[in-house]
């Protein structure tokens, strides 16, 4: 086998020490790592960080531009809605509800998918043949009208459209998975493990696991923008979040009215969803890079 | 190609009979009596229960009872809406056409607009104009779409006020609807001012068209770079290239051809997410659509409406995906073996 890395030690560094290697390579994904890790720390520590309560209102401080407007006021720096409600601690309670819950929901759909996806890459024949079939017809219908199907069951509600998103997210970690799994035990390395003895479930988890994380952890970033902007969207067509709760999508929807006199309830929450999803997705074309480069090299 | 129809065929049978099961399990999942969320009519008098009881064989098994309700289904009767008490067959027959009329027009855009930008982006690789390409196109499949509706509408309609900012069309103008799509009807119409109302529809379609088409263009790009980019380096290109055939040779004569194969395949799951874009910019931008209805439906808990608009939306959604399955199977020979769902 040829050897084109030289390491000092005798000592090969795992596939996710050899993925970040070649992530960190790049300046303008490392800067998406930075916003998204920014976004984490401010979803979890918003309430402790947040200047204001978010749902708090001061009637005589309603409708505010932003501080550097003249009419502004710097204990306000981005300005108020027509409660008179902070529009930055809005914003900051807002990445944890927006942000913070697709985290966790995505989290949620990952630790099932991966379950379901990795047991059934093991059966064959009839059962496998369905859920292919069944999973061809989900997953081409599109995650935010499947999320829209599941809340007209469950009906309006911030808990109900976290649950619709975790469900349709879940198939397309099944597919990922599975597909996944079936490449590497394809493969001979798993074949010298099965002769060693090893039963199916260990392979899994000690040989194909290790091998297949970068791409689980590839479609998880698919997954949380995808998520974001379905909780915004769901929050803004008023079936999921309810509107004093600082959800970015119902603080836009809320805004909607206000559009002429007071353009910055609108513009925020919209730029707040907008930099959550770039980040994300510039952290997730990072690993799509970094997965290419290591397996071209 | 015959077994290629046949299992497609497979397939279309397989989602209907599961779409079909979906809807029908529907109305047991809705809160509230099953008879009623099958069929709309809420308190009705017992002699009419009797008869939709008799109608949808209430008294017979389960699978009985989904037998009976697809046979209503394929006779077109779908129930009557819970609040307009109208009924959902015909109201889906006049507003689906909006729909696929908008979901058409944003569609062309976003292929025009997006694959040649991805060819250019392909051809300057690794140069500052693809990294700038990529770059817009990062933004513009991030950008959530209710958001840019509403900024496309300060914008064009508020401050610059060059368009329209809802609707389908000026209320000025009668136009008899024979199909529900606008444009056709306009052109058939027997109007003085049909050449008018013409202009108003399309000035009326351009913005929230537009907005729907700025994701899926995006998507077209990284797709249309991607193909063009495996195609270049094939050895057919550089076979052409030997033969001293010029640069504008190689790219439309060879590349492009081959390239545009293999957009054409991922162009049906961009569709069905371009037809949910279309539902939300639906609501911001007033188009009297099935995506508008079905999510006030949603509000009003019409819970008949909303499963017959679901079962129409999703077969639409997926019939779109077979038709463009098939296109790329009659144009590309290679794919007709494709193991699409039987690995």
């Amino acid at each position: 086998m040829a050897r084109d890395k030289i390491y000092l030690e005798e000592e090969f560094p795992s596939p996710l020490v050899q993925l970040w290697i070649v992530f960190r390579s790049t300046p303008s994904i490392m800067i998406g790592l930075g916003a998204f890790t920014f976004l984490i720390v401010l979803a979890i520590f918003s309430p402790i960080l947040a200047p204001h309560s978010s749902v708090e209102s001061n009637i005589t401080m309603a409708l505010l531009p932003p501080a550097w407007d003249d009419a502004g006021n710097i204990s306000y720096l981005l300005g108020t809605d027509d409660l008179g409600r902070d529009m930055l601690s809005r914003l900051m309670h807002g990445a944890s509800l927006t942000f913070g819950l697709s985290f966790v929901v995505v989290l949620i759909a990952l630790a099932i998918g991966v379950f379901i996806g990795s047991l059934s890459a093991l059966t064959k024949g009839v059962k496998s043949s369905f859920l292919n079939h069944f999973l061809d017809v989900v997953l081409s219908i599109p995650s935010l009208l499947l999320a829209i199907i599941i809340v007209a069951i469950l009906g309006p509600g911030l808990s109900n459209t976290l649950w619709a998103i975790v469900m349709v997210l879940i198939p397309q970690f099944i597919h990922i998975t599975r597909s996944a799994v079936k490449e590497e035990f394809a493969k001979t390395y798993v074949l010298a493990a099965k002769l060693d003895g090893a039963s199916n479930l260990r392979i899994l988890q000690h040989s194909v696991m290790p091998n297949i994380i970068e791409k689980i952890v590839n479609q998880a970033t698919f997954a949380q923008s995808a998520a974001i902007l379905d909780i915004a969207a769901l929050g803004f067509l008023g079936l999921g979040a309810p509107i004093p709760l600082p959800e970015w999508g119902a603080m836009l929807a809320s805004g909607f009215d206000l559009f002429y006199i007071a353009p910055w309830t609108v513009y925020l929450p919209g730029l707040a969803i907008l930099f959550a999803v770039i980040a994300t997705n510039l952290v997730g074309e990072g690993l799509r890079h970094a997965i290419k480069q290591r397996k071209d090299s | 190609m015959l077994i290629f129809t046949l299992r497609r065929l497979n397939l279309f049978f397989f989602t209907m009979f599961l779409l079909t099961l979906l809807s029908f399990s529907l109305s047991f999942l809705f809160p509230g009596d099953q008879l009623v969320n099958l069929t709309g009519a809420l308190n009705a008098s017992d002699s009419v229960r009797d008869t939709l009881a008799a109608t949808y064989q209430q008294d017979s098994n389960i699978i009985v009872q989904y037998f009976a309700y697809l046979s209503q289904v394929f006779s077109g009767n779908l129930g009557t809406a819970m609040t307009t008490k109208s009924d959902i067959f015909n109201e889906i027959l006049r507003l689906l056409p909006a729909t696929i009329e908008l979901s058409l027009f944003a569609f062309f855009l976003a292929t025009i607009v997006g694959i040649p930008i991805g060819f250019i982006a392909a051809i300057h690789h690794k140069k500052p104009i693809d990294n700038a390409i990529l770059a817009v196109a990062m933004v513009g499949y991030s950008i959530p779409v209710f958001w840019l509706g509403l900024l496309a509408i300060l914008t064009f309609s508020i401050q610059l006020g060059w368009l329209p900012s809802g609707g389908q069309m000026s209320l000025l103008y009668e136009i008899e609807p024979r199909t529900g799509f606008m444009f056709y009807d306009i052109l058939v119409s027997s109007n003085d001012y049909k050449w008018d109302a013409f202009q108003n529809a399309f000035a009326h379609i351009i913005l929230p068209a537009a907005v729907i088409a700025i994701a899926p263009a995006t998507i077209f790009i990284r797709l249309a770079r991607t193909a063009m980019l495996t195609v270049l380096e094939t050895s057919y290109i550089k076979a052409t290239r030997a033969k001293g055939l010029s640069f504008n040779q190689i790219i439309f004569r060879h590349a492009v051809r081959n390239s545009l194969i293999k957009v054409i395949q991922h162009i049906g799951l961009q569709f069905a997410n371009l037809v949910t874009l279309a539902m939300i910019t639906e609501v911001i931008f007033n188009w009297p659509g099935i995506g508008r209805w079905l999510i006030e439906s949603i509000y009003q808990r019409d819970y008949t409406a909303i499963q017959g608009g679901l079962l129409v939306l999703s077969s639409f959604i997926f019939v779109v995906h077979i038709i463009t399955d098939y296109i790329y199977a009659v144009l590309n020979p290679l794919a007709r073996g494709a193991k699409y769902g039987s690995r």
